[in-house]
């Protein structure tokens, strides 16, 4: 866990790309909100692997998105119960059902359909949001950070040795 | 583009994934192995064993080889075994943690193999350990009932020592009332004079009213044990009349208890006579003397094999719908919304069974179809056909069960039609009597709802031809009737709970066989009646046998009283008048006396009043009549 939050701290004071963090932060977002041993989560989890991002980042905005989720369940219960019981789509709904595929994703499930569309809909404000706040961060805040007697404090820890090791 | 690609992050997804996968195809045949052998087990409730368990790829499925299942009744014994089972499983729906399996194929399928090892489960030992005193109990109590239910015609002795006799009752209480009611009359008879003191107090009457009294003080004393006297008669004048009473009531009631125990053999008789059915019908109820034992034995078989079946088939309505209640109100992981399609995916599904049944006769080919405990989601019941063809002496065997338990409760229901069944020397077991050969075919249906059995089966016998080695006259004529009948028909029927139910034998073997045997049901039909009947007259009489002496003797005491009551009525009627009235008594008789002598008196001055009176007449007379004569003579 500390050498997790020592590689993000490391990126985001690195010179890594702000988008590569970003991404990372915002596919977290969708493994963090649906329920994790889902089909499009191993999608996720591939395309973390393969895209240039912080695999740290994205690992620490699983758990973070996760903890966030016991409070958005109730409402992504009731968008997906709406969605999967509106008459409009039950056409739509019940051609999908008909493949093992689509039922394998489990997009029938009220929480895993509610969930994933609430990750969607976040998906890009997530990225162009988290994309923002590393600039700013970098920009303005970590010399300011630096200065602070917390800051002084924590490079005496030994997180601070963890994560001078990493940024060697 | 390439700056986005991290190749090394895609080596380790799917070195990651490899592993997962290869990790998985390991364990996966242990875990099954496990699973199959742990679940079996508590279903079955008695060892489940598998050898080997392997996955294959084209199709994907399992391969099973070596499964026993052990028989929870005889542990050293599987109820059955296969040497190798494949199973099609589907993948995608694995993903879901569905298990469909398209189609199983059984070989080498055994019932009732040997064990070398005991396949009782450890808990079971340990219960039955606990439960055999208990057992032992049960066990003898369920022998006396077989024994009782296995005498086809009981004897009149045993009729009468099985049942509660209404004589019986009837004559102990009749007992009792007159050991009661003798006791209280002879306590009555006891508090009554005797002929002593009847004459004594004759006696006692005698001197005190008779004589004169000499003085007052005699005539107080005289009163005094006079009424001593009346208050010992008035004692026992009520003493009577208690016994009259006692002897009374004794009379009304044991002449009412009589008039009941006097019936009692007859209502005994007729209860006997309509509970063992001890008329023709009865009797003449040839089908369950015959193939009775038969008949229940296949229905126990039957019944025997659908319990050990039934678990692995569906699961109880009530677990269904608890796990399904379940699944509805987990929240945190929201709910499947279900839509209509053609292949529905319950938790479980066997699509079909197929298996060979190797039996004495030759091989059963059985498939059984949609077995799942979700029946409800697929909609379907799950199905069993099974069809015999080519097999030794039967033409052909089908046999279809339906076993519904979309809605509970839960229906099974199954069909089964042989035909051309070829039966030979068949042992019926009766009177030595023996089934050469006949034709049988057989349709049979039975349903089974909430525990309870409805089964209804016809078997036809065609060319038959009976036989028998006893030499008793009821087997010879047994089987010269039987010799005219070249085909019958046995309807069984079953109802009832499913551990016990109620099976019944109806045959048109009994029509045709009851004129043969009318005359002989008759005459045993007879004897056993005229047995009843004495015997139950001897119990009456046991009971009520000194019942007329008794009552003659209550009587003859009764009228006793009688004459008892009227002689201290007699007795106490007499009065004993006092001094002063002994006193008046003589001045009354004097002032009598002087009154006759006054009377006297007056009566003969009056005569000689009277005499005077008619002289003064006749002188008068005469003197009137002289001056006539005198007046008569002037005048002429």
């Amino acid at each position: 866990m500390i050498a997790m939050l020592a590689k993000l701290l490391k990126a985001l004071n690195s010179d890594s790309a702000p988008g590569q963090i970003a991404l990372a932060f915002a596919l977290a977002l969708i493994t963090g909100l649906t329920p994790l041993f889902s089909l499009h989560n191993a999608v996720i989890v591939f395309l973390a692997c393969i895209l240039r991002i912080n695999f740290g980042a994205f690992l620490l905005g699983t758990l973070f998105f996760s903890g966030l989720a016991y409070l958005i369940d109730p409402a992504a219960i009731a968008l997906g119960e709406a969605v999967l019981t509106d008459v409009a789509y039950q056409g739509f709904l019940t051609d999908l059902y008909q493949s093992d595929f689509w039922r394998a994703t489990r997009f029938n499930n009220t929480l895993v359909l509610g969930s994933l569309m609430i990750a969607f809909m976040g998906f890009i404000p997530v990225l162009l949001m988290s994309r923002w706040l590393i600039s700013v961060y970098r920009h303005k805040l970590m010399a300011w950070v630096d200065k602070l007697k917390i800051t002084k404090v924590l490079k005496a820890s030994k997180f601070y040795k963890v994560y001078q090791a990493l940024a060697d | 583009m390439k700056q986005w690609i991290r190749w090394s992050g895609l080596v380790g997804f799917i070195t990651i994934s490899a592993l997962l996968v290869l990790g998985w195809l390991f364990a996966a045949g242990p875990i099954i192995k496990y699973s199959i052998e742990t679940f079996g087990s508590q279903a079955a409730n008695a060892k489940v064993e598998v050898e080997n368990i392997s996955l294959t790829f084209d199709p994907f499925g399992i391969e099973i080889e070596g499964l026993q299942v052990a028989n929870t009744d005889k542990p050293m014994e599987n109820l059955l075994q296969f040497e190798r089972a494949v199973a099609d499983i589907e993948l995608l729906p694995l993903l879901l943690g569905k298990g469909i399996v398209n189609e199983v194929a059984l070989t080498g399928l055994a019932f009732s193999t040997p064990r070398q090892t005991s396949g009782a489960l450890v808990k079971v030992i340990e219960e039955e350990a606990e439960s055999s005193t208990d057992e032992e109990t049960e066990t003898t109590a369920d022998k006396s009932e077989a024994s009782l239910s296995q005498q086809a015609l009981p004897t009149a002795d045993e009729l009468l020592s099985r049942e509660p006799l209404l004589t019986e009752q009837r004559g102990k209480a009749f007992k009792n009332s007159v050991e009661t009611i003798k006791s209280d009359s002879d306590k009555a008879l006891a508090a009554l004079p005797d002929s002593k003191a009847f004459a004594s107090y004759e006696d006692d009457f005698k001197r005190i009213t008779s004589g004169r009294f000499d003085s007052i003080k005699d005539f107080q004393q005289r009163k005094k044990e006079f009424d001593g006297l009346k208050k010992r008669i008035k004692h026992d004048q009520q003493a009577i009349s208690q016994a009259s009473k006692v002897f009374a009531n004794g009379k009304k009631e044991l002449q009412g208890q009589w008039s009941g125990l006097q019936k009692a053999p007859a209502e005994d008789f007729n209860n006997l006579k309509s509970k063992y059915k001890l008329d023709g019908a009865g009797v003449a109820n040839l089908s369950r003397l015959l193939f009775g034992d038969k008949v229940g034995e296949w229905s126990q078989e039957g019944l025997y094999w659908y319990e050990k079946a039934r678990p692995f088939l569906v699961s109880d309505d009530a677990e269904t719908v608890a796990a399904q209640d379940e699944s509805e109100t987990a929240r945190s992981e929201g709910r499947f919304v279900h839509y209509a399609t053609d292949r529905p995916l319950p938790d479980l599904l066997i699509r079909q069974v197929q298996l060979a049944l190797q039996l004495d006769a030759g091989q059963v080919a059985v498939s059984i179809y949609d077995i799942t405990h979700q029946q409800d989601i697929i909609d379907r019941p799950t199905r069993i056909v099974a069809t015999g063809k080519g097999l030794k002496d039967i033409q052909s065997l089908d046999l279809t069960g339906s076993l519904d338990h979309r809605v509970a409760p839960g229906k099974d229901v199954f069909d089964l039609n042989i035909k051309g069944m070829a039966l030979n020397n068949y042992d019926v077991g009766a009177m030595g009597l023996k089934l050469d050969r006949s034709q049988l075919d057989i349709i049979g249906q039975a349903e089974l709802i909430s525990g309870a059995v409805d089964a209804n089966t016809i078997a036809q016998f065609t060319r038959a031809k009976f036989s028998s080695k006893d030499k008793t006259q009821v087997a010879v004529e047994m089987a010269k009737a039987l010799a005219k009948i070249d085909h019958f028909d046995i309807q069984g029927k079953a109802k009832g709970a499913l551990t016990a139910p109620d099976i019944s034998i109806e045959s048109d073997l009994d029509t045709q066989l009851s004129q043969a045997f009318n005359q002989r049901l008759k005459e045993k039909q007879q004897e056993l009646e005229a047995q009843l009947k004495s015997a139950l007259n001897d119990k009456l009489l046991a009971y009520g046998g000194d019942y007329k002496e008794q009552l003659k003797a209550m009587d003859l005491a009764n009228g006793s009283l009688g004459e008892k009551q009227a002689k201290l009525k007699q007795l106490a009627g007499s009065e004993l008048s006092s001094f002063q009235d002994q006193q008046k008594a003589d001045a009354k008789s004097k002032l009598e006396q002087e009154k006759k002598a006054q009377q006297a008196k007056l009566a003969e001055e009056k005569r000689k009043a009277r005499a005077k009176a008619k002289a003064a007449a006749d002188k008068k007379k005469k003197q009137l009549e002289k001056e006539a004569k005198e007046k008569f003579k002037k005048l002429f």
